[in-house]
């Protein structure tokens, strides 16, 4: 089975080459059954690499530890759905699996989208060059049917921090999010060589970019839960290099699709549209290969595999390609219209992009402080969680004003009277919220901005909403009826509103972190440490074996001004697989108001407990703004009746 | 450029001064060098009362590590030399002889005092060595 992967994976190479090659070469020669062939080598590239993953499926499912890849990340005793999870736990499964979802969406995009005949053909060639550098990866430097010379009895095991849900939800989810991009960047580049430079790349992208986004968000989320539950040191998000790589496709890309809207509405913001969708690609393929390279995450830059400067080397492409093709169709990229107003809604979009790219590259900036400086300096100096803070906070600050204000203005120009109107209402909820939280004794300035900006957008949401269906309901409409014959009518507007309303609970989850506290405590049986109105009294520990490992648990009764509301059992286990590596697991409560977080931090011989509670506020309005943002996301993503006919039409009377 | 171009401009101009600026402060306060094991022997004398952040390799002796009262010491080497470090706090689940570790703190001329400590994340990436 493996030699029929090893073969797949290298028959999908020549194959992506071809699907490069041909649709260029039939074009310049004018040979159009050549560009067709190339449609035909998509089909072909995501059928052999559909087999290639199978193989790869089978031989971590039949336990063939002679493939060295099975040996390093799975063993007899993992359970079934781990094993499948160690498909992406390396490095050459999971550039398989990049490979894979890639050209499962060639296939896609050339079944559904094959009616834009002029762009197709360097579609295919730039998804079926970025499928070749991975396959030729798979092929040249990281191959996952390698055979070990004597297999060994049984695998070394998935490590045990990694066998945690999150390692089924997130790799996946943060690549269907980075694979994703490829389809926007290729139209992208077939646009700018078609000179088809009005909005049909992007109007025909549009779900992709949505869905991609939207996975993009989920592996962060994912990301974020999942070094929350299994790090344990009770936050979530560290300024890491590896969660900057996830975060700055994520702020691009979330600029690009709010720029777009001006574009197909105003006709504007053409050439930075192209450039925001080129940076997404390439930071999306930044962040895969940050992730694998160590360069910025340790102090040493590892001797890497060839690996390291092959990215380097892809991007450099991507950047050269797309930057000689931009300039080179400049002067047919000038929009007619023009900006008339500070105070519009175009103004705002540009201001939502500004912040949203500014953070992007102060995280940038920040992530590769290190390099630069050695290159500047001689010496590497790198910038901490301070850094990204102190610019980020007021960018997110400034990102939910513009949440707010965006839908009150007009286009075009917004008149002060229509302006006053508006903001009326929403703006004095907001400052009736800073003003309750302030009586309430919260005086932090940051979380009192987010609040109150929270609420002022919130408010200004649901006032459109009212107004919209207010509306409707002047036309004979029953109320109810109205608001969602209004979401139905326009699914991306009204499914964008409630994406920022998950976007306002995923701030105000943040901004409840301002007042995390912390208590350490050294317990023997009995004693109790208090944390604001919870006690927590320490029972004594216990050790049991299970199926993969020895659990070792602390038992702590909880009580919440005096009554007791449970019992939390946060462990420090030994996996059977890896003896030298405790593990521990936390145990949170989570309520509306907060979660608490308790860490088993040690355990001395006689039982004495070290450990570690943390309160964290509204950590919970997190994760359901995230269910919120997904409610969005599908509303946005939906169509429309009678969408597909419009588009059909529009095609058809633009005389194609 | 239009008028409104002009006035979108110097918003823009202000916007990127003042995130130049939170972000030099920023960066000023949490400015740590980032050294191994010999470069910081190297210059023990120059980096004395500054921010650094180490990386290197937990070696496998000299480890003392009192779960109870939280006391880490141990050494860390860049596999030529070593030097000891001081810790006290939450040890991460990835620390063990032979694990990567970035410690952030000041070096007092015998010994790294560290306020925080990370172990690399286990090599999703690469094969557990030695089978």
């Amino acid at each position: 089975m493996g030699e029929v992967g090893t073969l797949a994976i290298g028959m999908a190479f020549v194959v992506s080459l071809y699907g490069l090659a041909a649709p260029l070469v039939g074009l310049g020669l004018r040979r159009h059954e050549l560009v067709r062939s190339a449609v035909n080598a998509v089909y072909a590239n995501a059928l052999l690499l559909a087999v290639a993953s199978t193989a790869l499926l089978q031989a971590l499912l039949a336990r063939d530890f002679g493939n060295a890849y099975v040996a390093s990340y799975s063993s007899r005793d993992l359970s079934f759905w781990y094993t499948v999870s160690a498909f992406w736990a390396g490095q050459a499964g999971s550039l398989l699996f990049w490979a894979a979802l890639l050209a499962g969406f060639a296939a896609v995009v050339v079944w559904r989208h094959g009616h834009h005949r002029e762009l197709m053909p360097y579609v295919v060639a730039t998804l079926m060059a970025t499928s070749a550098f991975f396959t030729g990866l798979l092929t040249f430097v990281s191959p996952p049917f390698a055979r070990l010379a004597f297999a060994p009895a049984d695998g070394s095991g998935l490590n045990p921090l990694l066998q945690n849900p999150g390692m089924f939800f997130h790799p996946p989810t943060q690549y269907l999010g980075y694979v994703g991009f490829t389809v926007p960047f290729a139209f992208a580049i077939g646009a700018l060589a078609t000179k088809r430079l009005d909005d049909e790349w992007i109007r025909a992208t549009r779900r992709w970019t949505l869905a991609s986004w939207f996975f993009l968000s989920w592996g962060i989320i994912f990301g974020m839960m999942w070094a929350y539950v299994e790090l344990g040191w009770g936050g979530y998000w560290a300024w890491d290099p590896v969660e900057n790589a996830s975060l700055m496709p994520w702020l691009t890309a979330t600029a690009f699709l709010h720029s777009v809207m001006i574009q197909e509405k105003r006709d504007m913001l053409k050439v930075w549209n192209l450039v925001l969708i080129v940076l997404t690609f390439a930071l999306s393929i930044f962040g895969t290969f940050l992730t694998r390279s160590g360069v910025l995450s340790s102090v040493h830059s590892f001797a890497l595999s060839s690996m390291g400067p092959l990215f380097f080397i892809f991007i450099l492409l991507i950047l050269g390609v797309s930057t000689i093709l931009l300039v080179s169709r400049l002067p047919a990229l000038r929009s007619a219209a023009e900006l008339d107003s500070l105070i519009s809604r175009e103004s705002s979009f540009l201001f939502n992009n500004l912040i949203l790219v500014g953070a992007a590259f102060s995280v940038f900036l920040g992530t590769v402080f290190p390099v630069l400086s050695e290159a500047v300096r001689g010496v590497k100096i790198s910038v901490g969680p301070p850094f990204f803070n102190q610019v980020n906070v007021p960018i997110g600050l400034a990102l939910l004003f513009i949440m707010g204000v965006c839908p009150l203005l007009a286009w075009r120009k917004a008149s002060p009277r229509n302006l006053s109107r508006s903001f009326l209402l929403p703006g004095a909820l907001g400052a009736l919220c800073a003003v309750v939280l302030l009586a309430l004794g919260i005086s932090h300035p940051v979380a009192l901005a987010a609040f109150a900006l929270s609420v002022f957008v919130a408010a200004a949401i649901l006032q459109d909403f009212h107004r919209g269906a207010m509306v409707r309901r002047s036309h004979g409409e029953p109320y109810a009826l109205a608001a969602v014959r209004l979401v139905a009518r326009n699914h991306r507007r009204y499914g964008g509103y409630v994406v920022h309303l998950g976007m306002i609970l995923l701030f105000a989850g943040m901004a409840g972190g301002a007042f995390s506290t912390e208590r350490e405590a050294v317990l023997t049986k009995g004693e109790t440490v208090a944390i604001k109105q919870y006690t927590l009294r320490y029972e004594g520990a216990s050790t049991y074996p299970t199926r993969s490992a020895l659990v070792t648990a602390a038992t702590l009764t909880v009580y919440n001004a005096g009554h007791q509301i449970g019992v939390m059992t946060p462990q420090r286990n030994i996996h059977k697989t890896h003896e030298d590596q405790p593990m521990t697991e936390v145990a949170i409560r989570s309520t509306w108001r907060e979660d608490l977080y308790v860490i088993l931090a040690g355990l001395g011989d006689d039982g004495t407990a070290n450990v570690r509670v943390i309160i964290n506020p509204l950590m919970m309005w997190m994760w359901v703004g995230s269910v919120v943002l997904t409610l969005g996301t599908i509303v946005a993503f939906w169509p429309e009746r009678g969408e597909a006919l419009r588009n059909r039409a529009r095609y058809v009377v633009e005389g194609v | 450029m239009g008028r409104a171009g002009r006035k979108v401009l110097i918003v823009v101009v202000v916007f990127v001064l003042a995130g130049a600026y939170l972000g030099y402060s920023g960066a000023r306060s949490s400015m740590a060098y980032y050294l191994t094991v010999g470069e910081l022997l190297d210059r023990s004398g120059s980096v004395r009362d500054a921010d650094i952040r180490l990386g290197g390799k937990v070696v496998a002796d000299g480890l003392a590590w009192d779960q109870v009262s939280g006391n880490l010491t141990f050494l860390v080497t860049d596999g030529t030399r070593t030097l000891p470090v001081r810790y006290r706090g939450v040890v991460p689940d990835a620390f063990k002889p032979g694990a990567d570790v970035v410690v952030e703190g000041r070096y007092d001329g015998t010994a790294f005092m560290a306020q925080r400590l990370f172990a690399k994340c286990p090599s999703k990436f690469e094969a557990k060595p030695g089978r």
